[in-house]
């Protein structure tokens, strides 16, 4: 039971955080970063590679993280800008952003090779006990890395003037910049946030998983499970929350039904959710208000 | 000089009808050439080698998916990415009912269309709940859920999938048309094509497309917009799972033919060959599926190219290579024309030209006494989510065959209380009457079927339409049975003969309302105060009884003014009631029977407008003095 729950939060932590970097940019510009998960799996080759060239680990995740939001930027200047630029409300992204994701994942099975290569294994094989469960010192680090980011993601939203301004941007750009805010730039700061994330849940899982160009597929999937579950459409803290919940479920799962069950077990949560309330579990506090302007929305 | 009033009496029904679309001049050329050349090209393609086989008819088969994806997204604006799940149902429900219950190839057809039609109507009346962008990711979801279950369960055979059933063979006398199941792909392309390229000649079409762009405007025309989103997905979703039929018979069932990533290349199609087209679909399905097999490299180079063009694509032609031409050659004739000036002489024709209520509509009848109430508010209370009180206890009667003002400063709840009466909102407490009926809690869409109708202060109108398919749409609830026949519409007579009375009544209502010289404009290309007038004669098409008018002087010219007072004293004269919000009381007062005065939510006075001038709480309240 404690088991479960503590490597559920461990690999929810990694969910979470892509589940965040996708609420971030849809956040600030109401985009779905289709190549979210390829950002993480770029964070993970690239530390992978200049780990195995044999140059300090410190400096290999440097390179990984700051490759992730590389990633990430010159997605959005060149998949997401334009399409916006021409129509605010056009679906083009969704066609953009798999088109880069698919660039970006081909791209790195050509340079590294299709199979899998060796992850430098961080805190991966120190054990630590808590009361009767067992985590890797990896798990522990994923889960305080987690939290921390998305405390200090939040304290910059709402403490600072920064964040208010990205508010502004996210609710009405022509207005925002009619006040000064250079929306570019804020959207290119979010996309640069949310590949920081994304990096980071690639360098965290990496020991794990091992580095391969196709992980962000399935990665990016729960990603964006974890961000519908929580709310993160409304809320980007949501997004961490929905993926805690995500991986305490899906771990439960196959805990408690069968070594399978995670296979479909979120999928059904995540659609029974979704009826019951469509924008996601924390996407605002008060329930009476959102039942309400969802009334209204429909009338 | 002017084609459009030229050539009116002679096609005006039938260019007016089509004449935003590309191939505005096919219903003239002779149909069946283009059947008959499409089916001498099945006949190539059943009778070439299994390896053109295999290319052309799964590129078949996806362009009667990107055509399904292209009747909601195109035409409502519902970016689906649920056509790959109704696709995988369809190809499921066949391939397994052949291989574990050996029955005919023919039989899961109907059983699909009607799983995948009522699957499709089910989600979205779902996500009807929260629109846009929240229905692309329930329809997303809803594919992901049911790669799942088929990678997961056993009756799919897992990730292996399953071989679908061989398609019957012609008889032998039929023998030398080839393939029989090339002809199956194909002619399903050709009834996909066809049933949409029906809907877009259609009186249907406008009005799918107000849903899209316009959907206030469209259910204060009648048109009921949930049931029509709700059952024109239904329809796309029984397209697909028909697909999926079609595939079971070419390629292996198995998930990996079904993922997400299916239903966005779908999309991709339809975006890079042209959205709301009809051969954009077809020419982006032809690209993405022969992409693979004429760029013959390094398969990761060779993705890493097709990623890269579909980018490309998108951002450099966001309208696709079909929209991209269409504007090239379709829109630069619209553009090019010299426009008949807004301030001329020319811009407004003699208004008083009686409107036409002839075809059966519920015309007024005959000249009210002005006693019977119509319209009546009963204690009115209305406050927006967490805000504080919009209208407190408002009553208001209005008499037939009146025109009553209602004027008050801006925040006194006049536009509030005409969407309460059209339908849009809801008050708290209060009740409405309507020709003596009680109509809480009817939709707008229902009032306006029952001889109310509105316009709005902001006109509401589809930009890419003409003004005569604007007005179309206020005809959609007066003649019967459009949406029903829409999929076949040119191939019946009677859609023929209606779509030639639709058009002649919608342009004589632009004519009565001095628009006459607009009717082939694109709304987008017109000034605004033929906007404010496209938006009237769209109301006064179906002969209403009553027609609420929220502020139809803001934005015009003083010459409109007075055009648009003529207007409204003919109408007047035949009997319609009228209530208008307006500000400026130099056009209003000379008009009204009644007007009443709003202040902070409560109504101040209600008399004549003499009365109302000389009353000394509305000049301090309202006039300012």
């Amino acid at each position: 039971m404690f088991q479960f729950i503590l490597s559920g939060l461990a690999i929810g932590a990694i969910y979470g955080l892509i589940g965040m970097a996708l609420s971030i940019t849809f956040y600030v510009t109401r985009v779905i970063n289709f190549a979210q998960g390829q950002a993480m799996m770029a964070a993970i080759m690239v530390t992978a590679a200049i780990a195995s060239a044999g140059y300090p680990l410190l400096l290999a995740i440097v390179a990984g993280l700051a490759s992730a939001c590389a990633i990430a930027v010159v997605c959005y200047i060149v998949a997401v800008r334009p399409i916006l630029a021409f129509d605010r409300f056009s679906f083009g992204w969704l066609v953009s952003t798999v088109g880069f994701a698919v660039v970006v994942e081909n791209a790195a099975a050509y340079i590294w090779g299709p199979t899998s290569r060796a992850f430098p294994q961080i805190l991966n094989e120190t054990g630590i006990h808590i009361f009767s469960a067992v985590l890797t010192g990896q798990q522990l680090l994923g889960i305080g890395a987690a939290v921390s980011f998305a405390a200090a993601f939040e304290l910059l939203r709402k403490r600072t003037l920064l964040g208010k301004l990205a508010m502004a941007v996210a609710a009405d750009p022509e207005m925002a910049s009619a006040i000064g805010a250079n929306t570019t730039a804020f959207a290119a700061a979010a996309f640069a946030i949310s590949g920081l994330f994304a990096g980071l849940a690639g360098v965290l899982i990496g020991p794990s998983t091992f580095a391969n160009p196709y992980l962000g597929d399935t990665y990016g999937t729960y990603g964006f499970i974890a961000m519908m579950i929580g709310g993160g459409t409304e809320k980007p803290l949501a997004g961490m929350l929905g993926g805690f919940l995500l991986g305490v479920l899906s771990e439960g799962a196959n805990a408690l039904i069968d070594s399978r069950a995670s296979d479909w077990f979120p999928f059904l949560v995540l659609v029974v959710i979704l009826i019951l309330t469509p924008k996601g579990l924390f996407s605002s506090g008060k329930w009476r208000f959102r039942l309400r302007s969802a009334t209204l929305g429909r009338a | 000089m002017r084609s459009g009033t030229e050539t009116k009496s002679g096609e005006r029904s039938e260019s007016a009808a089509v004449s935003s679309n590309w191939f505005g001049d096919w219903p003239r050329a002779p149909g069946y050439l283009v059947v008959i050349g499409y089916l001498a090209l099945t006949l190539l393609v059943a009778r070439s080698s299994l390896n053109v086989q295999s290319v052309v008819l799964v590129a078949a088969v996806f362009g009667v998916l990107a055509i399904s994806l292209d009747l909601v997204a195109g035409m409502l604006g519902l970016y689906s990415l649920g056509q790959g799940g109704f696709f995988a149902i369809g190809a499921y429900l066949t391939a397994i009912a052949a291989s574990d219950y050996d029955v005919n190839v023919f039989l899961p057809l109907p059983v699909v269309v009607v799983v995948t039609g009522l699957l499709g109507m089910a989600i979205g009346a779902l996500s009807l709940r929260v629109s846009g962008l929240y229905f692309s990711i329930t329809t997303f979801i809803f594919t992901l859920v049911l790669t799942v279950l088929a990678t997961d369960s056993t009756i799919t055979r897992g990730t292996q999938g399953l071989l679908g059933p061989v398609f019957p063979d012609f008889p032998d006398a039929l023998a030398p048309l080839g393939a029989p199941v090339a002809w199956c792909a194909m002619l399903a392309l050709l009834m996909a094509a066809a049933l949409v390229w029906n809907i877009r000649r259609s009186p249907l079409y406008p009005v799918l497309l107000s849903i899209r762009d316009a959907e206030p405007f469209a259910e204060a025309a009648g048109v009921r917009t949930s049931l029509v989103k709700v059952a024109i997905f239904g329809l796309s979703a029984a397209m697909a799972g028909s697909a999926g039929w079609v595939f079971s018979f070419i390629g292996v069932v198995s998930p990996g033919q079904f993922d997400w990533s299916v239903s966005l290349n779908i999309l991709v199609m339809v975006l890079v060959g042209g959205i709301d087209t009809t051969l954009g679909p077809i020419v982006g399905t032809a690209f993405v599926t022969m992409f693979p097999a004429l760029v013959n490299i390094n398969p990761w180079l060779q993705e890493i190219l097709y990623g890269a063009l579909s980018i490309v694509a998108i951002t450099v032609f966001p309208e696709g290579v079909v929209g991209l031409a269409k504007r090239r050659l379709g829109g630069g004739s619209g553009a090019g024309e010299t426009e008949p000036s807004a301030e001329g002489p020319s811009a407004f024709a003699p208004g008083g030209v009686p409107i036409s209520t002839s075809g059966g509509s519920t015309g007024p009848v005959g000249r009210a006494d002005g006693r019977e109430v119509i319209v009546e508010c009963r204690g009115v209370e209305f406050s927006y989510a967490l805000g504080p009180r919009v209208l407190r206890n408002v009553d208001l009667s209005v008499h037939r065959g009146h025109i009553h003002g209602l004027i008050g400063p801006n925040g006194s709840g006049k536009s509030t209380l005409a969407n309460i009466i059209a339908g849009r909102l809801h008050p708290q407490s209060g009740t409405i009457f309507v020709k003596g009926r009680q109509v809480d809690g009817l939709a707008p869409s229902e009032r306006a079927r029952r001889g109310l109708r509105r316009t709005f202060q902001a006109a509401e109108l589809v930009r890419n339409l003409t003004t005569t398919q604007n007005v179309l749409v206020g005809l959609y609830s007066e003649v019967p049975g459009i949406a029903r026949r829409a999929a076949i519409w040119t191939m019946l007579a009677s859609g023929r003969r209606d779509m030639t009375s639709m058009s002649t009544r919608a342009e004589e209502a632009l004519g009565s309302v001095g628009a006459a010289q607009w009717t082939n404009k694109q709304v987008g290309d017109v000034p605004h105060g033929i906007e404010q007038l496209t938006q009237l004669a769209s109301v006064c098409v179906a002969g209403p009884d009553i027609i609420v008018l929220d502020e139809p002087a803001t934005g015009l010219s003083a010459r409109e003014v007075e055009h648009l007072a003529q207007i409204l004293t003919a109408l007047k004269s035949r009997g319609v009631t009228m209530i208008i919000i307006e500000h400026q009381t130099r056009f209003l007062f000379p008009l009204c029977d009644q007007v009443t005065v709003l202040n902070a939510g409560e109504v101040v006075l209600t008399g004549s407008s003499d009365e109302v001038r000389v009353n000394p709480t509305v000049r301090q309240v309202y006039l300012g003095e």
